[in-house]
């Protein structure tokens, strides 16, 4: 936002000096670069695929952008979203619910999940590092201690369509992102929500004493978080035909790198909807062109750490520069 | 550059502990010190009497190195000086306690007087017995025998807290102590303990600079007293020498100038009726109302439980019992938000921090506290947003390149307009203002003034806390004036003379005994 | 010194005593206690062979708490550490297969586990990157990185000697000398050193701290390179049960850690807490997830219990610091 407005105010077109417009021109570099070197990779298969098994993180990244900008973090998503998937699966083959009931039941649970996180630390005020730690440990307890260990598998058929299917020829849940995408980031530039958000960041002492209403924010932030780590899980069980109760490990990673990455600051008060969908596409890209160098999978977790801890790096010693 | 002020007092011919000679200090758009002298000697109490803004912390600040000044010396035992950094000051045996004591509840008592200079043992290792015995010399020397070395410090009243803090100064071979509002949070039985201790020092030839603004104590411990006033010195007298109301004069009087166009004005119905405000700590069963196009100032010193009364007006932190009028119906204020849809607003005291963002810009800060207002089903309208920032600095004459510049940067006073601003874009029925124009220049702190009237001639209640006492007496139809979270006094505006309401806010009758 | 003063330091002792040792009291009475409980229920679950399974079997996650705790009292945490154990246990077990003489094996994992905590710790205190994020993404490095190397390859082979934790002192095994000497020694080192009160000073108070000549930066640089040590001594103690080491990284093995400080009495907002505590608290957590299989409770419940008592634990601490500072402390 700082940038925008010295652009603004120097005449500058306020398009070319804001830091996604930088990403997203390394981020075409980068797929024109892929491209050249690997056949394989600027296919309009590869691609919407690529925009398929992106979906599970960008749907948490967007909450999480708005938990970073508040100055919060919430380490629980990976956590929240081997639960749902947990309670997908129990509650529909355990208890019988009607396949629906049992995804809105995954839901309801992933924004409860969130609620509680947002609740201790808006009322007890746990800090939100310590609290999604705590929570990251006991969802995921949860999760193995009702499932046992067991997977659910043999869910109908149009189940599937959500995590496998098309719709014109696009992925389903890549549909559902873009449009959450566009909602999340009107949201964020566009109401009073967004800007309340931006002000808790960059001063949340100041947001009380101008009557916002700071708790009530945050605990919706963090039940959204929950929420779309809900959706992530249903998500990811329709695409991969299974439950298991490892759902989601790691996620915490990927996402939070994908926001940072998108120009948010770890510390709060700036950040965007756009800039994270950028990262998210920047993470991905780089999975996949390692993946089509030949490098396994578990190597990408290091890149993806390299990339978290450089833009970190970077972001905070351009800080420096400017103060 | 005169002469030192203070020869005509009765002094001995050897040179002060610790002498400061015509201090200039200036912050921006602030002149906090201007031609200041003060000096301690062995062997004293020396008392700093002045009100908030007189410049005491400032110049506590210089003389403990936290501050350079931007004029006049420092003379250590007649010696000329500079201290660039806390160390030096420690180093030339000064040492100070703050009201807030920076102590580690985790650490013994011994610890925390020996942090950072406890005696080796070799190889770096801690001579533990070395410092409990150290410890135990020092609670000896003061007869402290109700506190041990190695006793845990987190367990401690606020008064053996603070008797830590003393022997850690001392264990720095502290030559000059200063101490700053020593007494704010004791109780009786640890001032009078506090007092001993002082004495008992002074007996061993410390120097004490004592700030307080009681006056009971000031002639109970005091040798001498100097006063100051907006940022100047006033005068020294031997405490022996002078009495209560002299010194109240001193500290408050002043020719009243005709900076502020006062406009009279028709006053209305009640806006605000509180009564009996409880709210734990500060604020002890407060009454008080505002009438429509009245102007009540609330005089008070710091700590007098002010700016809690109006945070508990304005919700932030809601009155645990008591009852509130707005307008004549009863309500209830839980939160900041509530307050605000009823029509109050709150001008904070602290404007970097809770007055304003300061990493966004002033369009988006003018716009804070109304973004209900501007928007429909959550979407805010731009326009209207733009529109309202410039109408705003035109209005309220803001200098700023444009409403898109970074808040932070702004002067003082154009910060102080935003602010304010900020909360007339919601046109409150009661405006609560928390010291309007401190740290602003002359020209912003007339606007304000001038922008205060306007109000008051449209109809709002404004109840303005202030510590300038001329502003308070030029502004307001009637002073109210608080101490230890009680309103203690009223006066309309014909009785409010700065005497009587100095008098008020300092607390005591117009005897005044020195303690043997 | 007057008869009040004596009486006094007495009070004084107790009291200080009293007030360290409430928290390690209470936790070796629920060790005691918890064993006596579940004995009850199982008798088999006091037999000699489990208990001392037991014992040897977790004495390393005590070890590895005692820089954990270190770090946190400090004011920062860590989440990479399990990943590193993973790490210094191949590169140990590998030297081991590979020849080196038996003393190269069992220090690299020291060095290397300095090196690398160090090095976090420096980026954390000079360039200020929050710890948090910086671990999260060392972790992913560590991780990602020891499959990638090793391919999740088992190390099979391993030469006698390599055994450590086989070695016994006077019929005590050595895991259980290393925990409880560990453990004296941090314990002692915290109480009575400068540096170990530094680390008390900079995590209550990092600002009054450095206005007491203490400088929080290189505290944090030393901390982290404590911890990194302790996570090497935690790796031998680990690694030199096996008799075949896994190329992975032990899951959860931080959130243990973390527990177990927490737990301990270690504030999670710095400043507080005690490594006798956490040695304490891993036996406790150790105890507690035997005792569900001994009651026939699932296993899989065991982590759920292991968040659920983080939670309670952080929940407490914080509501009881609240308190204090209603009495008029500053934090």
């Amino acid at each position: 936002m700082t940038l925008a407005a010295e652009a603004r105010a120097r005449g500058i077109p306020w398009w070319l000096k804001r830091h996604e417009t930088v990403l997203a021109i390394i981020l075409m570099i980068a797929l024109i670069g892929l491209g050249a070197s690997n056949e394989r990779f600027l296919t309009l298969d590869n691609l919407l695929n690529q925009g398929r098994l992106m979906t599970e993180i960008g749907l948490i990244a967007l909450p999480m952008t708005f938990v970073i900008i508040t100055g919060g973090i919430d380490l629980s998503v990976g956590a929240v979203v081997g639960l749902c998937a947990i309670m997908l699966g129990y509650s529909w083959k355990n208890i019988g619910l009607p396949l629906p009931v049992a995804i809105a039941f995954a839901f309801a649970v992933g924004g409860f999940a969130g609620f509680v996180n947002g609740l201790v630390i808006t009322r007890i005020k746990v800090p939100p590092l310590i609290m999604t730690i705590a929570t990251l440990a006991l969802y995921r307890g949860l999760a193995e201690g009702i499932s046992q260990a067991h997977s659910v598998r043999g869910y109908p058929e149009w189940f599937y369509v959500l995590g496998q299917g098309d719709v014109l020829g696009v992925p389903t849940q890549l549909v559902v992102l873009v449009i959450l995408v566009v909602v999340a980031g009107v949201a964020l530039d566009r109401t009073t929500f967004g800007r309340t958000l931006y002000a808790i960041g960059a001063n949340e002492t100041a947001a009380r004493f101008s009557a916002l209403p700071v708790d009530r924010v945050k605990l919706i932030v963090y039940t959204l978080s929950g929420l779309a780590s809900g959706l992530a899980a249903i998500v990811l069980v329709s695409r991969v035909t299974t439950t298991r109760m490892d759902m989601g490990m790691g996620y915490e990673l990927d996402v939070i790198a994908a926001v940072v990455l998108g120009g948010a600051s770890i510390f709060g008060g700036s950040g965007t909807i756009w800039g994270t969908a950028i990262g998210l596409a920047m993470i991905q890209l780089l999975k996949n062109g390692l993946a089509l160098t030949g490098v396994k999978g578990d190597a990408t977790i290091v890149v993806i750490g390299v990339a978290l801890i450089l833009s970190v790096l970077i972001a905070s010693s351009l800080q420096r520069r400017r103060d | 550059m005169s002469a030192p002020p203070y020869t005509d007092l009765a002094s001995d011919p050897t040179a002060p502990l610790l002498e400061v000679r015509d201090i200039e200090k200036t912050f921006p758009g602030v002149r906090a010190l201007s031609g200041v002298s003060f000096e301690v000697r062995a062997g004293e109490v020396h008392a700093l009497l002045g009100e908030n803004g007189a410049g005491k912390s400032t110049l506590i600040k210089i003389i403990s190195g936290v501050y350079e000044p931007d004029g006049g010396s420092i003379l250590i035992g007649g010696r000329e000086t500079r201290f660039t950094s806390p160390e030096d000051a420690k180093r030339a045996g000064v040492a100070t306690i703050y009201q807030e004591l920076l102590l580690f509840p985790e650490l013994t008592v011994a610890e925390n007087i020996f942090l950072g200079h406890a005696p080796r043992a070799g190889m770096g290792r801690i001579d533990w017995r070395a410092m409990r015995a150290r410890a135990e010399a020092l609670l000896d020397s003061l007869e402290i025998d109700d506190l041990a070395a190695n006793q845990v410090v987190g367990a401690l009243s606020v008064g053996n807290r603070q008797r830590v803090e003393i022997l850690r100064a001392l264990s720095h071979d502290a030559r000059i102590l200063i101490m700053d509002e020593p007494t704010a949070a004791l109780t009786e039985s640890d001032v009078t303990r506090l007092f001993d201790i002082v004495r008992r020092l002074r007996a061993r030839g410390v120097g004490i600079v004592y700030i307080s603004h009681r006056l009971d104590e000031i002639f109970a411990i005091g040798d001498r007293v100097t006063v100051l006033r907006d940022g100047a010195y006033v005068g020294a007298r031997n405490v022996a020498d002078t009495n209560a109301s002299e010194l109240v004069q001193m500290m408050v009087g002043r020719r009243i100038d005709n900076l502020f166009p006062k406009t009279v004005v028709p006053i209305g119905a009640p806006v605000l009726e509180a009564r009996n405000i409880v709210r734990h700590p500060m604020t002890k069963g407060v009454s008080l109302s505002v009438c429509a196009g009245e102007i009540v100032g609330l005089a008070g010193l710091v700590g007098s439980g002010r700016s809690e009364l109006a945070q508990t007006l304005f919700g932030i932190t809601p009155a645990e019992s008591g009852e509130i009028r707005l307008m004549g119906q009863g309500v209830t204020i839980r939160s900041a938000e509530s307050a605000r849809a009823k029509g109050i607003a709150y001008v904070p005291e602290d404007r970097g921090v809770q007055g304003l963002v300061r990493p966004m810009s002033v369009l988006h800060n003018f716009s804070l506290a109304a973004l209900g207002a501007l928007s429909r089903a959550g979407f805010i309208d731009r326009d209207a947003e733009r529109r309202m920032a410039e109408e705003g600095i035109q209005r309220f004459r803001v200098k700023t390149s444009s409403i898109d510049e970074i808040v932070g940067r702004l002067s003082g006073g154009n910060q102080q307009k935003i602010v304010l601003g900020k909360w007339l874009a919601n046109n409150p029925k009661l405006l609560i203002l928390d010291e309007p124009t401190r740290g602003i220049d002359v020209g912003a702190k007339s606007e304000i003034h001038r922008l205060m009237s306007e109000l008051a001639g449209v109809g709002v209640a404004i109840l303005m806390i202030s510590s300038e006492l001329p502003e308070v007496l030029g502004m307001s139809d009637r002073v109210l004036v608080m101490r230890e979270g009680r309103l203690v006094a009223e006066f309309d505006r014909a009785h409010a003379t700065s005497e009587a309401v100095g008098a008020a806010m300092m607390g005591e009758a117009s005897s005044m005994e020195r303690a043997a | 010194m007057s008869a009040a003063a004596i009486a006094g330091a007495a009070r004084a002792q107790s009291g200080g005593l009293r007030r360290f040792a409430s928290q390690e009291a209470l936790l070796a009475l629920a060790v005691i206690g918890l064993a006596v409980i579940v004995g009850f229920v199982n008798p088999r679950f006091l037999a000699t062979r489990n208990l001392s399974d037991l014992l040897l079997g977790n004495a390393y996650i005590a070890v590895a708490a005692i820089g954990m705790s270190m770090v946190i009292i400090s004011g920062n945490i860590d989440i990479s550490v399990g990943a590193l154990i993973g790490v210094l246990a191949t590169i140990s077990g590998s030297l081991a297969v590979a020849g080196a003489p038996i003393l190269v094996t069992w220090l690299a994992p020291l060095i290397l586990g300095v090196a690398v905590m160090a090095a976090q710790g420096a980026v954390v205190a000079y360039l200020r990157i929050p710890a948090i994020v910086l671990t999260l993404g060392m972790l992913s490095i560590l991780k990602g990185g020891l499959i990638s190397v090793t391919g999740g390859k088992w190390i099979t082979d391993l030469p006698q000697n390599f055994h450590l934790a086989d070695l016994a002192v006077l019929d005590v095994p050595m895991p259980v000398v290393i925990m409880v000497l560990a453990t004296a020694l941090a314990a002692f080192w915290m109480r009575y050193s400068a540096s170990g009160r530094a680390i008390y000073a900079t995590g209550g108070n990092a600002e009054a701290a450095r206005l007491c000549g203490v400088n929080p930066q290189r505290t944090v640089v030393m901390v982290f390179a404590l911890h990194g040590f302790f996570a090497g001594i935690a790796t031998l103690v680990y690694a030199t049960q096996l008799r075949v080491i896994q190329s992975t990284t032990p899951p959860g093995l931080e959130l243990t850690v973390i527990t177990a400080s927490v737990v301990g009495g270690v504030s999670i907002l710095g400043g507080v807490g005690t490594v006798v505590g956490s040695t304490l608290a891993a036996i406790l957590i150790a105890e507690i997830t035997s005792a569900l299989v001994f009651v026939n409770v699932s296993p899989y419940w065991t982590d759920a219990l292991r968040g659920g008592l983080i939670l309670a634990t952080v929940i407490a601490d914080i509501l009881r610091r609240q308190r204090r500072a209603a009495r008029g402390w500053s934090k």
